[in-house]
């Protein structure tokens, strides 16, 4: 999977999960950015990230999971 | 109730729907939720599946851990919200700390027990509203393995113990529902349901997967206690209680008994049985020839359902669709209190089509998961348990039975002399009183005079030897009526009044009235009366026999207004009713 394509179809789920078909969403992307992305939401972030990645996240990952680039090296370093 | 399957329950579309909800449609319930873990993630999924449902919920969040502080104090959230039902939800994990340092663990449980009615005690001094009580689900660790289940003292031991005490209490709290979260979580395996990293995230009890789950039980214990539930199951006969065609295949080739397939059935039709026996309806909608149908119930030595436990059996040529509205209008329930099972897609789909309210839920081809099938959808949450339920069969049977018969005779009265019927006419006695006092004071329709007496009236009544009071109790082969018609006659001089005559609805146009017109008659000739005078009065309900006295050849008198109508029997002129109805005269 190249960063492009992970870029992609996080881009997709970040879309469904806070309602906005037009977001955009760059490394430096922080829940400052995004109006619905609270601690609330974050949950179910992780669950959809991990359902379209295949992957599962720790408790310490998902602690340390700053922006979206932090969001994308986990992605990439965890999926096959 | 789920609708089809379990992908109703995926997290992340439930949450997609909630956010679309459009506020103030349905029906509103407003729903306080306490508990001991987080419910935030919950509660969108609350919303989306009440709204299924048809219900607009609203929802006030307590804040986390705080049931016994919102409980306790009279000035909390949870009472000014003033809610319609409350919801306590609490997880094992607090409580396992709670274990490891209690002092005393042989009252661990009891003492959690009695916390908890505590809280509802608290609640239901506050608000009259059904409370929804979560039990524990038992962890998964264990520090002697197998071996604990003999040691006294574990944590998984006092976790039963706690849910086993928390169930036998809340039956003695009729507006406390258990939701059984222990069987939820096994249903799933505990090691799906429990999601150690979730808790330490967020605090909540589950898996995001499985909190659809919780939700959907506390939907369907909410549901029940509204009302709403399932009453009725429509079955299909064929591949659906048993294995291959019985038209084609005959009493010896369907597949039903221990051998392969036959389980599957016989395991379906035992899961059925225990629906009837908890007073849910079962009635057959089949496309078979009714006699050849009815032999499996009657002859097949591995049929677990019976006759006696179909309270309406259908089979012929006509379409499903038609036929379900039959049963409906017999058994007089809402579509929305039925579910049809059928295995056949064809027939589940016109079902759907034609009869849109009814529940139509698909069945799996492999016959051995229908139980599966249904239990998952968890059709069948009752908000009460009554040892009558099991009786109700029998009651809608017995009217089927003789309305059926009424199909089969063309000329009523032949049918009337098929039924059988005996009636017993009684001078009041004792043992009958209290329910002839009943009878009087409930009957409206058919009741020419509405005098309400009371029993001790009616008491006086029998003791009196200018009266002849008397009652009729009527059976007939398929059953009991019991005592359903009170007549009082009077006579102050020359003319013999009929003071009272009333009858219970349910024996109408079966020959009653004629049998005891001719009973008064030939009381009047015994005892040397001429005439004999009936009266008419008027109310708002019984219109029904106003011109009751007409038919028997009574000339009417005047209209008196309140005070009604006399009517006047020429005693000579009477002739006997034919009735088909064997006396036992004993007044």
């Amino acid at each position: 999977m190249t960063h492009e394509e992970a870029h992609q179809r996080l881009t997709a789920v970040f879309r469904d999960i806070f309602d906005n078909p037009s977001l955009e969403i760059a490394d430096s992307t922080t829940a400052d950015d995004i109006d619905d992305w609270d601690s609330v939401n974050h949950i179910t972030l992780i669950a959809a990230v991990e359902s379209e990645f295949k992957i599962k996240l720790s408790t310490r990952d998902v602690k340390n999971l700053a922006n979206v680039g932090d969001f994308l090296k986990l992605i990439e370093s965890k999926a096959a | 109730m789920l609708k089809q399957n379990r992908a109703e329950l995926d997290y992340q579309d439930l949450v997609r729907k909630a956010r679309r909800l459009q506020p103030g449609v349905g029906q509103k319930l407003k729903i306080a939720l306490l508990a001991d873990v987080s419910t935030q993630h919950l509660v969108p999924v609350l919303r989306a599946l009440f709204a299924s449902n048809g219900i607009d919920a609203h929802i006030y969040e307590a804040g986390f851990d705080t049931v016994q502080l919102e409980a306790f104090n009279p000035a909390s959230g949870l009472y000014s919200f003033e809610p319609q039902l409350v919801v306590i939800l609490q997880s094992v994990t607090k409580l396992r700390g709670l274990y490891c340092e209690s002092g005393d663990r042989a009252g661990f449980s009891r003492a959690q027990v009695d916390a908890i009615e505590g809280v509802w005690q608290a609640i239901q001094s506050h608000l009259a509203v059904p409370i929804i009580q979560s039990t524990f689900v038992i962890p998964y660790e264990r520090a002697h393995g197998h071996f604990g289940a003999k040691v006294p003292g574990t944590l998984p031991g006092a976790i039963s113990e706690i849910n086993r005490d928390l169930c036998e209490r809340a039956q003695r709290h009729a507006s406390v529902f258990i939701c059984d979260i222990d069987y939820v979580a096994a249903w799933a395996g505990r090691r799906h349901f429990f999601d150690e990293r979730l808790w330490a995230l967020a605090k909540s009890m589950c898996s995001l997967e499985l909190l659809p789950d919780v939700a959907q039980s506390i939907v369907d214990i909410a549901m029940a206690s509204l009302g709403r539930g399932i009453k009725c199951v429509v079955l299909d006969l064929d591949n659906t209680l048993w294995g291959g065609v019985i038209g084609d295949d005959g009493l010896d080739g369907i597949g039903l008994g221990d051998l392969d397939e036959g389980g599957a059935f016989r395991f379906f039709q035992l899961f059925l049985r225990s629906l009837w026996e908890r007073g849910i309806l079962l009635t057959v909608c089949s496309k078979n020839t009714e006699s050849t149908a009815r032999r499996v119930f009657q002859e097949h030595p591995a049929m677990v359902l019976r006759e006696e436990h179909i309270a309406m059996f259908v089979a012929n040529w006509e379409d499903k669709a038609t036929n379900i509205r039959r049963i409906r209008e017999k058994l007089n329930i809402g579509f929305d209190s039925m579910v049809f099972l059928d295995d056949n897609p064809f027939e589940r789909n016109l079902v759907r089509q034609l009869v849109p309210e009814i529940l139509v839920p698909d069945l799996p081809e492999d016959p051995g998961l229908y139980v599966r099938a249904v239990c998952e959808l968890n059709l069948f949450e009752s908000a009460g348990a009554s040892a009558l339920d099991s009786q109700r069969t029998a009651m809608y049977q017995t009217a089927e039975k003789r309305e059926s018969e009424k199909q089969h005779f063309g000329d009523l009265n032949s049918y009337l002399q098929s039924l059988g019927t005996v009636a017993e006419l009684r001078r009041f006695e004792p043992p009958g009183l209290s329910r002839i006092a009943q009878l009087i004071q409930r009957s409206n329709q058919f009741n020419l005079t509405t005098r309400r007496y009371s029993q001790s009236q009616c008491e006086a009544l029998m003791n009196d030897a200018s009266c002849h009071p008397f009652s009729i109790t009527v059976r007939d082969r398929f059953g009991d009526f019991g005592l359903i018609a009170v007549i009082v006659l009077k006579h102050p001089a020359q003319t013999l009044e009929i003071d009272t005559f009333l009858m219970s609805c349910r024996v109408l146009q079966r020959g009653v009235e004629q049998h005891a017109m001719n009973h008064i008659v030939e009381y009047a000739r015994a005892n040397n009366f001429t005439t004999v005078a009936g009266r008419y009065i008027p109310s708002a309900k019984n219109s029904m026999v106003k011109e009751f006295f007409a038919q028997f050849g009574f000339e009417r008198g005047a209209d008196e207004g309140a005070a009604g109508t006399e009517w006047r029997l020429d005693v000579s002129t009477y002739v006997a009713r034919e009735v088909f109805i064997n006396l036992e005269t004993k007044p």
